[in-house]
């Protein structure tokens, strides 16, 4: 079952006025692959994940999900993100509802489905990332580290067949950091197909299928875990990884 | 001894007036509500309308609803009661003294009412929007369900600001022939000859008024900040 693709991204280009910031990405992401995202500040990173949930408009290329090529409808790309979680630096939970109703939102709005159904997943996927006595609370009363565990547990509720995460640790307190990896090392084992952007560099070591590393706008060198952080290749991602380790 | 009471005199005949005159402002002061309130719920519909004009993509609506909000913030209210009142009839549009006063009213605080909304939309941070986008909400999911009951809430303090405002302004209504609490006090001072204690019962009926209504809204703050720290 490896085979099957779930993201295919080809001849990606992207740019912000005169500034090209993608310069031709190519990317597979198949089914239950953990694909971990490197490389320096404003290399694109974060451009990649937002093209790829349509949160920005692409220039050149083709962006398939589930082997659809996208079009531009907004009812399409509105479908489509469904399919698509994304988490956020930021977590970005919505302050005004409770825990739990942060959870049920989308599947609630969106796919119209049953409350008591929903909320009965919900306060599972809250169990699953250990918070389910954090239900009635608002965010505002959590821990950076539990608001993005809710914030993950959101996206999981509209059950989507691939996570995005865009830094999900680095707006965290140190020692904050070891719940979200948890929760994300646990969905990795579970078989969840994600797409990490992180600077965690021992985590992408140990979770990820396979490491991108992305440097101006192109993808410098990817391949295994070890291939990237023991053996690489180009002098960037050499300068890179003594930089950060 | 003669001193003493030549010192309470005027006190005592300035409460006879009052109490004797308070309770005849019963129909103004069912007035003066009825124009607050009427211009404060048409006025908010006012102002939601002029914010999602201005919110649109379409220019022309844009500039409608701009140019509306100039020509209110660039005239004065008393001027536009006049015109809805006096002018407009010559073309044809005619209303009673109280729909005109409504009407004017409640266009006048619509106008700063929406600019309340608009400013405490685009204040809501741009990733509300794109965590709601992202789940999978299309653009009025994700403003009815996460932009707006945020943006409400920030709005609240102005607001209660501008329903304040709009309780004083009724008084305007007086000029148009509206027996509110503002003409009917003139009206029995000018009968009595005497208007200070007069007004003075105007005066305590509008600060008992906005001391209810200001309070309300306090609370009504404090219960929407059950998702604070
Ligand atoms: N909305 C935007 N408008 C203009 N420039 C942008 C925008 N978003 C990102 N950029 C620029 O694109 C480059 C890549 O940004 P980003 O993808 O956020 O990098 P990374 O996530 O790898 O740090 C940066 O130079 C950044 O300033
Ligand atoms: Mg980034």
């Amino acid at each position: 079952m490896k085979d099957k693709l779930i993201i295919k991204v080809e001849g990606l280009h992207k740019s912000f006025d005169n500034l090209e910031v993608l310069k031709g990405i190519d990317l597979d992401v198949h089914e239950g692959e953990v694909i971990s995202i490197i490389g320096g500040s404003g290399s694109g990173k974060s451009t990649l994940l937002r093209c790829i949930n349509f949160l920005e408009k692409k220039n050149k290329g083709n962006i398939f999900i589930n082997g659809k090529k996208i079009k531009r409808s907004a009812n399409e790309i509105n479908k489509l993100r469904e399919k698509v979680g994304m988490v956020f630096q930021r977590f970005n939970l919505f302050p005004h509802k409770t825990v739990l109703k942060n959870v049920m939102v989308g599947p609630v709005v969106i796919k119209k489905k049953n409350k008591e159904q929903v909320e009965k997943n919900a306060l599972k996927l809250l169990e699953n990332v250990g918070l389910e006595d954090k239900a009635d609370v608002y965010p505002a009363m959590l821990s950076g580290g539990q608001q993005q565990r809710v914030a993950i547990a959101r996206a999981l509720a509209m059950e989507p067949d691939v996570l995005l995460f865009d830094e999900p640790t680095s707006a965290l307190d140190p020692e904050l950091v070891g719940e979200v990896l948890h929760v994300i090392d646990k969905l990795a084992k579970g078989g969840m197909t994600m797409l990490i952007v992180t600077h965690e560099m021992g985590f992408a070591k140990e979770v990820s299928d396979r490491v991108v590393f992305l440097h101006e706008g192109k993808i410098e060198e990817s391949g295994t875990p070890t291939e990237i952080f023991d053996n690489p290749k180009s002098e960037r991602l050499k300068s890179f990884i003594s930089s950060i380790w | 001894m003669n001193f003493i009471i030549n010192l309470f005199t005027p006190f005592v005949e300035f409460f006879t007036v009052v109490f004797k005159y308070a309770p005849k402002f019963d129909k103004a002061i069912i007035y003066t509500l009825e124009l607050s309130i009427f211009s404060i719920l048409l006025g908010t519909l006012i102002g939601l309308i002029v914010t999602t004009l201005k919110l649109t993509k379409f220019k022309v609506l844009q500039k409608i609803a701009y140019f509306y909000i100039s020509i209110v913030r660039g005239t004065p209210l008393l001027l536009q009661l006049y015109f809805i009142f006096y002018g407009l009839p010559l073309i044809g549009l005619e209303f009673n003294s109280f729909t005109s006063a409504i009407i004017g009213l409640a266009f006048h605080s619509g106008a700063y009412i929406s600019e309340i909304f608009r400013g405490a939309i685009v204040s809501i941070h741009y990733g509300q929007e794109e965590a709601a986008r992202a789940l999978g909400m299309s653009k009025v999911q994700s403003f009815f369900h996460i932009i707006l009951p945020q943006a409400f809430k920030r709005s609240v303090p102005s607001l209660g600001n501008q329903f304040i405002i709009a309780v004083k302004d009724s008084s305007l209504a007086s000029v148009i022939t509206i027996t509110e609490i503002t003409l009917t006090a003139r009206q029995f001072s000018a009968a009595t000859y005497n208007p200070f204690p007069i007004l003075f019962i105007a005066g305590v009926y509008y600060y008992v008024i906005i001391t209810i209504l200001s309070k309300s809204l306090k609370r009504l703050e404090g219960r929407l900040r059950v998702d604070e720290r």
